[in-house]
Order: C-alpha cells, then structure tokens, then sequence
C-alpha cells in the first residue's frame, strides 16, 4: 500500500508520450480513470517475492523493485553487509563504556601521580612516559585477573569473591578506597544505562547495603563487560584503555604535559601497552601480583599531601 | 606439606615452652634458653642455613604453631643470601604459621639479599583468629651493591597471607620482581636500593600500629613540596636537596574489618636507614618480646 504514490508518478511519466491521444468516454483527470490505469502495475507489484515486499518500506529498495534484474542479487548483497543487531549494538556499548563522558569518577583519580610529583620520584614531562608504563604494568600484573576472572564468568557468586579477594590485596588505603569509589560509581552507571542487561540492575540491588561487597572497580569492569557480551581479551584491553586514560588525563591537569602532548604520548605507548596486555592477560586471581612496589608505597603517601588536586 | 623444619610453641607450667623442634638440611633452628630477662615470656628462634645463604633449587618449608598465649620471635643473623641461579632452578622457602588466641608472633628477619641471576620465591601464610597478634617485617635489598649489583637478580617473588579462620583473606601480598619485564627491575625502582614491608596485626599491636602511623606522616610530610611553589623558590635559593628525591619513602595503610592491621611500605636508599627505622618503630615490643627486634 505504500509504494501506491510512487507508482502513480511513475504511471504518469510513462503515460504521458501516449497520454496525449484523448480516449472517449473517459474524463483524463478524474481519480477513478488513475485507478484503472494502475491496475496493470498492481499485477506488476503482485510478482515481487514477500521478503522483498517488506523490504520495500524503505525508499532505496523501492528503486531497485522496479530493476527487476537487479532485485535478487541486491537483496542476497544487502543480507551479507548488514551487521546483526547485536554486534552493531554491542560496539554502541563498548564505546560507551570507555568513554570518559560516562560518569564514573575516573578524573578524580592520577594513580599516585601527584604523590608522585611532590616527592619528586617525577621531576619533569620526560618522566611521565615511564611512569605510566609502571602504572600499566602494575595495573596488569595486579587487575587484570580480576578483570578477566570476571568477564568470562559474570555471575554474582564469582564477582562477590572476586570483590572480597580483592580488598584483601589492595593493601594500600589510598588505592583501595580509590577503587571503591571508582568501581561503585562504574555499577550505579552501569545498571543505569545498560538496561537491556537487567542481571547488572538485579545484582547490584541485591548487594547495596549487604555488607558482602566493597564494590571494587576491576571486577566490576569485567563483569559488566561480560554481560554485554564482551569477549575477555577486548574487556582486558578496555581496562588498560582506561587506565592509561586517567593518569594521562591526570597528567595534563597537574600541568606536566600539554594537551597536544598527551594525546601524542597516549599512542606513543599503545605497542607497550599491547605487549603488557599480551603478558599480563588471562591469568587467574591467584597469580595476581604487584610488579612496581615503589610506585604502591608513592601512592599511599597520597592521603599525606598538604594539598592536593586528585582523591587518589 | 613436606617439611623441612616444625616448631611447636606451647604454655607449659604458664610459661612459653618449645615442645616440639625438628629441622633437617640445609635449615637450622638455634633456640637460645636466655635472651630476655626472665620475667618476659618469649621464645627466640633463629633460623640459620647451612653455608650462610640458599643455594640454586633449594627448597626449605616448614611450620610454625604459637599455642594460645604465646610469645615467639623469628629472627635470622645475617641477611638471607640468595646464590646466582644455576640454569632455571628457583629457590624457595616457604612457612606456614598458625598463631592462637592471644599469642604474638614476630617475624623480623633481616633482609633477602639476591645476588646477580638468583631465581627466589618466598611464600608465607600466617592462620591467625581475631585475637591473634603477628608481626611481619618483609624486605629485600638490591643486591651486592657495592660490588655493582643492582637489582641485578632474575627473580624475587614474595607472598604474604593473613587468613582468618574459615580461610578467610584478611591480606595477600605478591611481590613480583622479574627480570624480562617490559621496565627492567632498576628501572622500577629508579635510585632505590631497598624495598620493604612491615605488618602490625592484632589488639596488642594497638599502640605500636598508631605510633608508626603518626611517625611516617610525619616523616613524609616533611618530605612533600608543592612543585609551583615551593620547589620553584628552592631552585631560587640553589638548594639541589629540594630537587632530589627523598632517601627513605614510606606510607602506612590499615587493613581488615576495623582496621584491625596496620601495613608499613618502605622504599629507601640504604639498608641503614630501614633498620634505623624497623629499631625505632619496634622498640615498644621490648616488655612483650624480652628484648627490641634489631638492637
């Protein structure tokens, strides 16, 4: 029914070399006469395979139906290209999830930069690089599992020892309330805007205010990525994303590297951080371990900063 | 567990006795009658290996059981020496300690020494209940270093495990240092030449754990400068210690439901300086171990 305009156009471009030959007894102008002169198109529209005809809602289809040649082999095309829902879908999320836009409080935190700088273990822009590959590393050898350990089984038994392991490693006070804070923010988030996966909505309602979890950030970032539909690897690789994100965001607001700078630097490290990721992935939470304890024992002086720009 | 070495520390006629001590090569238990005075109930061990170090692909375990309300120090003589590896042997030590209701535990060795190539993992796990008292002094030195070895080895792992009853993690540790990394060991630890660890678990540790936690804020607070301001004023005043880094950093965190246990971080330049430290914190341990670890 609705290709019905177009077909009256098209009726009346291919009518009119003949249309001007008058023929009695028929007024040329009046809507009955239109409707008679259709039917032959009608039949034509009849011919078209079902699938095709749904197809036909929308405009660019509505061309290729009048090339009958063309029609089967652009529909069999068009039915390869598209992306399936899902995966279309799932990009949208994973996205979404690394985006520093999404309000999890990442920016509040330079993972003991600033400690860092005021003990002068930084002393200038030529130290950041190696700082954040230390920041990586740590990040790799101590997370990552608990990164891991939770994408590929994102239920709420494995995340509730996950969490409860976790806070027993993160023995330094600063980082441990840091990935408190941060991972809360990333669960309240996250069963916010990702409604369609109702189990982060449902687990996170279940454990507020039980006392069983601490809600740290690491499981919770593999956990929703697993209930997205994530694949480990790709989870993994978002962690250290938004990792080095943060302490190069942090970088530019203690003024130690300039906008323009950071971003240069940012994919400087990406072959590192590939080969961090490479080492440090798929382990399980017992091999997890801190690899630069220097940089642990920086962190914790955070809390002992007369004045400070970052909570950790 | 196969063990190489078990002591069993229990209240006999009210006082802290060793009923039970055993060791086989290459460990050794030396446990003096009199290290205190008298009136102090701890028993002192001192755990020595033959040929003064470990040598490549030795692997020592053993156990240790503090009955309820005893008092027990683990000290070494010298520092652990860990030998150059031969091939990819690794050598380790393990120990595992359960401590009862009101007991103190002290372990307060003095530091691993990996020399170049060594290959050394350490593993302790301590089983305490929520009355338990435990000290851990954890720590490791770069190496021979005045013969040039810094952080020269090719692997250190040290774990340490609280576990309360029920299994239930109260703090885990892993210490990862390996050579092969994507930053070299140096690198990590920039100009320092010591890292270590110092825990303070259970209510007798109380005042010992608020103390250390006032002593190191002050320490790092003096250490701290505001780069845009203050540095900027000392370059001014041609004051090259401001642009320096600080020779002994350290932080302390509590850890556990109620802050039950107190964690201590150190890095620092010279090994001096940390015993200075460790002797400091710990002198208030004196009335309940006899006498103060690291005098």
């Amino acid at each position: 029914m609705k290709i019905e305009p177009a077909l009256l156009s098209l009726k009346r471009k291919s009518d009119e070399p003949g249309g001007s030959s008058p023929v009695p007894n028929k007024k040329p102008n009046s809507v009955e006469d239109g409707e008679e002169d259709l039917i032959p198109l009608h039949s034509l529209q009849i011919t078209i395979p079902s699938s095709t005809a749904l197809a036909l809602t929308q405009p660019h289809h509505l061309m290729n139906t009048f090339f009958p040649p063309m029609e089967d082999g652009m529909e069999a095309h068009i039915e390869v290209e598209k992306p399936t829902p899902t995966d279309s879908h799932l990009q949208w999320s994973q996205w979404q999830l690394i985006d520093s836009i999404l309000p999890t409080g990442g920016f509040a935190h330079s993972f003991g930069l600033e400690a860092a700088i005021q003990a002068r273990i930084i002393s200038g822009p030529e130290d950041l690089q190696t700082f954040v590959i230390h920041v990586l590393e740590n990040t790799g050898s101590l997370l990552l599992p608990f990164v891991f350990s939770a994408t590929i089984s994102p239920d709420l038994e494995t995340w509730q020892k996950l969490d409860r392991t976790l806070d027993a490693m993160l023995t330094n006070e600063v980082g441990r309330k840091a990935s408190i804070a941060q991972g809360s923010a990333l669960m309240r988030v996250a069963a916010a805007v990702f409604s369609e996966t109702p189990s982060l909505k449902s687990m996170r309602d279940t454990s507020v205010g039980s006392g069983v979890v601490s809600f740290h950030h690491a499981p919770i970032f593999g956990l929703t990525c697993g209930l997205l539909g994530l694949d480990s690897r790709t989870s993994q690789r978002a962690y250290l994303f938004i990792t080095m994100r943060d302490v190069i965001s942090a970088a530019t607001r203690l003024n130690l590297v300039g906008p323009m700078g950071a971003a240069v630097l940012q994919h400087q490290i990406v072959v590192l951080a590939e080969a961090i990721l490479t080492k440090w992935m798929d382990r399980t939470v017992e091999e997890a371990c801190q690899t630069t304890p220097l940089l642990d024992t920086v962190q914790g002086c955070h809390a002992y900063l007369f004045s400070r720009l970052f909570c950790s | 567990m196969k063990s190489d070495g078990k002591v069993v520390v229990e209240k006999v006629g009210g006082r802290s006795t060793v009923t039970r001590c055993f060791s086989k090569y290459p460990l050794k238990f030396i446990i003096p009658n009199k290290v205190g005075p008298s009136k102090t109930d701890a028993v002192w061990i001192y755990s020595l290996t033959y040929g003064g170090g470990i040598v490549s692909g030795d692997s020592i375990s053993c156990e240790l059981t503090i009955g309820d309300g005893c008092a027990t120090v683990l000290t070494t003589q010298a520092s652990t020496k860990v030998y150059k590896s031969m091939g990819s042997k690794c050598s380790e030590q393990a120990l595992e300690a359960r401590i009862g209701s009101d007991a103190i535990l002290a372990i307060v060795p003095d530091p691993v020494t990996c020399f170049s190539t060594a290959r050394y993992s350490q593993k302790q796990v301590f089983r305490v209940v929520s009355d338990s008292n435990l000290v851990i002094v954890d720590w490791i030195t770069s190496g021979r270093h005045e013969s040039g070895e810094r952080w020269d080895f090719d692997l250190y792992k040290s774990t340490n495990r609280i576990l309360l009853e029920g299994d239930l993690p109260l703090f885990l540790d892993t210490v990862l240092l390996e050579r092969g990394s994507i930053a070299s060991i140096a690198e990590r630890m920039q100009d320092y030449q010591v890292i270590a660890m110092v825990v303070l678990f259970g209510p007798k540790m109380k005042h010992i754990q608020n103390q250390v936690q006032e002593d190191v804020k002050k320490i790092m607070s003096e250490q701290l400068i505001i780069p845009s301001t203050s540095l900027g004023h000392q370059i001014m005043n041609k004051s090259k210690h401001y642009l320096m880094k600080p020779s002994f950093v350290a932080s302390a965190s509590v850890f556990g439901p109620k802050g039950i246990g107190v964690v201590v971080r150190i890095a620092a330049m010279t090994t001096e300086s940390v015993y200075k430290f460790l002797q400091q914190q710990l002198a208030s341990m004196e009335p309940l171990l006899g006498v103060s670890p690291y005098r």
